[in-house]
């Protein structure tokens, strides 16, 4: 019983882990198709920009936590 | 005299006042890269540069790594874990020298100089600033760092360590939109 709070805190790290890693993932994959895009297409402008607001969503909701504006609490 | 009617402020108020503050400068920010941006598009066009690919890759996978570090540093002193905490922190901060390294240091010794006419004035007037944002965003993770090292913050209480990440993470996103205008889009000019 008196351990409860402990497992909660290690349950809610790990789970804050994993975000933060499948971020960076999503974040490497993007940047490789990036790149591929860029020699490949001659640097089309579009899809570009089109994979570059994904990268910065995925910063600005995943690493900045943006929502915390508007929800409060903590970022952890 | 006027009575006005207050209510006292608590931490939580405070943390919201801010970080709205911080959001609102950010605002400002991007601002200032969103207009080198519009610089690059009208005078650049759909052109660029013969910049070392390999090498702008590489700086876009330090800084998004030392990211994910940041991230990890912030939910780590959220959970109390101070030991990871400083390790990430460290890490964080010796991604951000290796990427001014590999942009101040190699890139910058390439052959586009910075009097080589609108080519030039852009290519260093924007990783010149991002450059200088990264520099200020090592000195605030030294300071950081010094203070998490004194045991300054706690899980309750740590909106220096939010602030810094945010900041961090900013010139990352600031970076994401760098990084194909200057290395990606456009057609290859030779001069």
């Amino acid at each position: 019983m008196s351990n409860e709070p402990a497992v909660a805190v290690q349950a809610s790290k790990t789970a804050a882990f994993r975000r933060g890693v499948l971020t960076f993932l999503a974040l490497a994959v993007l940047t490789i198709v990036e790149l591929a895009v860029g020699t490949a297409t001659g640097g089309s402008f579009a899809l570009l920009y089109v994979i570059g607001l994904i990268k910065a969503a995925l910063i600005v909701q995943s690493f900045m936590h943006v929502s915390s504006l508007w929800r409060g609490g903590s970022h952890g | 005299m006027s009575a006005v009617a207050t209510r006292p402020t608590t931490s939580h108020d405070r943390l919201r006042s801010n970080r709205l503050g911080l959001w609102l400068f950010f605002v400002t920010e991007v601002f200032m890269f969103g207009g080198l941006l519009v610089m690059r598009f009208r005078l650049w066009g759909n052109t660029r540069p013969d910049l070392d690919q390999t090498l702008g890759f590489i700086v876009t996978a330090i800084l998004l790594a030392s990211s994910f570090f940041m991230n990890r540093a912030e939910m780590a002193i959220a959970h109390d874990d101070r030991r990871n905490f400083i390790v990430s922190l460290t890490i964080t901060g010796v991604l951000g020298v290796l990427f001014l390294v590999g942009v101040v240091g190699f890139e910058w010794r390439g052959h586009v100089r910075p009097g080589d006419g609108a080519y030039g004035a852009i290519l260093y007037g924007m990783t010149g600033l991002h450059a200088l944002h990264v520099l200020s965003g090592l000195v605030i993770i030294a300071m950081v760092g010094i203070n998490g090292r004194q045991g300054r913050y706690s899980a309750h209480d740590h909106w220096p360590v939010e602030a810094c990440a945010l900041y961090w993470h900013l010139v990352d996103v600031v970076w994401v939109f760098l990084y194909p205008a200057l290395y990606l889009v456009g057609v290859v000019v030779r001069h």
